[in-house]
């Protein structure tokens, strides 16, 4: 097994964010910000250290549910200062930014890392289409259209051109380019029907990151691989990404006050602002082209308020609870899903950053050495089905 | 919209559609002849376009002494001659691609700016040939088979066409000869490749933009091989845009309504 550590980068410093969307920034300190960014860049610096073998930034907009509007500067930062680990992008936002630009920050890293680069194709949360202002109906055709163009602009030794629907280009020739060839490893989102297959389209990794129970998270795998076949390749174990929170803590209950109160800061306070303007666009737009998929993304939201706690851990959606315990937990996903790879967020809202570094050293020592061989004997083609 | 003419050349007549509002442009056609489509039409309306009728296609007769590429491309030079005397714009679409290509090489005055669209001719012996089975075939030729305007020709003609290849280039994939000449060439050049083209390899246009000294090289996202038909608006703006404005057509020149365009 195989694992990439997430930290959103919030702005904790708020007690009371309102629901209005953008949130105001009249909030921030500076100063406690500066403080927090650093200490946020150490936690992830220390996650090498920890094991980790991915360490992943990525892109919000316009709240303090994270600080991170570029995650390219910060996953520069994190190449520069490790040596051994897979800088994640998760990702830079797509359809709302230059697929050029893109490419060449994503070229950069690469370079700069030493081939590290684990290149993200998000297509981002609705709100974030009001904040760049692009058309949410504009979202899956862009996604498709920028893929391409960001893997010619890595791959061609030639100058070219790109005259397409939504970008057109008439010389582009990257520098530098990706040490990684012809592409650096891609890793995208499969919530949906829609984005599994576009993930397996692409040859990328699938990144299922807000699961809510193992029936359907079983199928949306299923329609990644089965899509991969028919595009002539197969997924391997460490391909499915399942993304989860964890705390870890000497008692379950000690890990789950913890886990539970920075999960209701998270999307009690963090969270406000951007549900307020994503059903506004889920409502009165077609960012969901697929049929029953936003009442999918919505039931998942529900799953967060509606099942306790408990439960949730019960279901396997959440790591939480004594080494021992994670342990557990994380061989049963393996079980059910066949995945080869975990993404872990453990600075949930405002949980105490001491108890991040706790969690870490109980991945470290006790958790990661026990679950280490699961995935490594996976026969792909009979994973999870 | 277009008028059917002949034009006299020295070794036999040759039928060519005429029509459009602008300065001329030599089209050359594919393996399947002249073939009036909505891309054509729509480039039509900024440029007058001349697409003659190879020898030997369409229910034409061969002609003796034009039985190779390079005795095509001469004969073409002679109607650029006769029908524009002076350096025309030429554009040429798989087959006419290669067949422009020649026609550069050979004939520098005859040609003043070249689109190569989906150029044959130049597929590495290493890469696999494109599959001869015709469902396959038209899911190479087209990304949206249901823009292909209605067949008018027969089988009769269309088998003559595809014999009329071999008839000018035998079994050739990759053309030596014209590979070795690309250095010669002096037109400004705009080789375009559509992203979902299963008939050209990239390996080809790649080369070709190596090659050739003053070219360009231009994905057209979202067609197959039949480019034109396929996304006819991209088409069409990008060849009229290139032949307007030729080297400066890299630069932006802002929307038509001259709102300022927002940049992502």
């Amino acid at each position: 097994m195989k694992f990439s550590y997430t930290h959103h980068m919030p702005y904790t410093g708020v007690t009371e964010a309102g629901q209005d969307w953008p949130v105001p920034n009249k909030q921030f300190d500076a100063a406690l910000g500066a403080e927090m960014f650093n200490r946020y860049v150490e936690d992830k610096i220390y996650a090498e250290q920890a094991g980790f073998d991915w360490i992943g930034s990525n892109e919000h907009h316009f709240s303090p549910y994270g600080m991170m509007p570029n995650p390219n500067l910060v996953g520069a930062v994190v190449a520069h200062r490790t040596k051994r680990a897979g800088i994640l992008q998760s990702g830079n936002i797509v359809p709302i930014t230059n697929p050029i630009r893109i490419a060449e920050e994503y070229a950069m890293i690469d370079v700069m890392s030493g081939g590290r680069l684990v290149a993200g194709f998000m297509r981002g949360i609705p709100h974030e289409y009001v904040a760049y202002n692009v058309s949410p109906d504009e979202s899956y055709g862009r996604m498709y259209e920028a893929i391409e163009l960001i893997k010619k602009a890595w791959s061609s030794p030639e100058p070219f051109g790109w005259e397409g629907e939504y970008y057109q280009f008439r010389a582009v020739s990257i520098w530098p380019r990706p040490i990684q060839q012809p592409y650096p490893r891609m890793m995208m989102s499969a919530s949906s029907d829609a984005s599994a297959r576009l993930a397996a389209e692409v040859g990328s990794s699938a990144g299922f990151l807000r699961i809510v129970d193992f029936e359907s998270t079983r199928k949306q795998i299923k329609v990644y691989r089965d899509r991969a076949r028919e595009c002539g390749w197969e997924p391997q174990a460490d391909d499915v990404m399942i993304g989860m929170n964890c705390c870890i803590a000497p008692t379950y209950e000690e890990a789950k006050q913890i886990l539970d109160a920075g999960q209701k800061y998270f999307f009690g306070v963090l969270g406000g602002g951007i549900r307020t303007a994503q059903q506004l666009v889920i409502q009165k737009t077609r960012y969901f082209q697929e049929e029953g998929a936003a009442d999918n993304f919505i039931a998942k939201r529900a799953v967060q308020r509606e099942v306790s706690f408990d439960e949730r851990v019960e279901r396997g959606l959440l790591l939480c609870g004594t080494p021992e315990m994670a342990i557990e937990q994380i061989t049963r996903i393996h079980r059910e899903l066949g995945n080869g790879r975990m993404n872990l967020s453990i600075k949930i809202g405002d949980i105490d950053d001491a108890h991040v570094t706790r969690t870490l050293d109980y991945l470290r020592d006790i958790v990661f050495p026990a679950v280490r061989h699961l995935g490594e004997d996976t026969d792909p083609a009979q994973a999870a089905e | 919209m277009f008028e059917k003419k002949t034009s006299s050349l020295s070794k036999g007549e040759m039928t060519f559609f005429k029509g459009g509002e602008g300065r001329p442009l030599i089209h050359l056609h594919g393996a399947g002849g002249v073939r009036p489509n909505p891309g054509l039409e729509k480039l039509a309306e900024s440029v007058t376009l001349y697409m003659p009728v190879l020898p030997g296609f369409d229910g034409s007769a061969a002609i003796d002494g034009v039985d190779s590429m390079e005795t095509l491309a001469d004969f073409v030079a002679e109607f650029i001659d006769k029908e524009i005397g002076e350096a025309a714009d030429v554009l040429g679409l798989s087959f006419g691609g290669w067949l422009a290509t020649w026609l550069a090489v050979r004939h520098p005055k005859s040609v003043a700016q070249m689109c190569l669209e989906n150029p044959a001719g130049f597929r590495p012996k290493d890469v696999p040939a494109p599959s001869d089975d015709p469902e396959v075939r038209k899911r190479q030729m087209y990304r949206y088979p249901d823009k292909v305007p209605a067949e008018t020709k027969s089988e009769e003609v269309l088998k003559k066409n595809r014999e009329m290849l071999h008839h000018y280039h035998g079994d050739t994939s990759f053309d030596e000869a014209l590979a070795g000449q690309l250095d010669k060439i002096e037109a400004l050049t705009m080789i375009m490749h559509g992203t979902a083209d299963k008939r050209v390899p990239e390996e080809a246009v790649q080369m070709l933009k190596r090659d050739i000294p003053r070219s360009h090289l231009i994905f057209v996202y979202d067609a197959a091989h039949s480019m034109e038909t396929d996304q006819p608006e991209r088409f069409a703006h990008l060849v009229a845009d290139f032949m307007e404005r030729a080297e400066a057509f890299l630069v932006n020149r802002g929307t038509p309504e001259g709102r300022p365009q927002q940049v992502l």
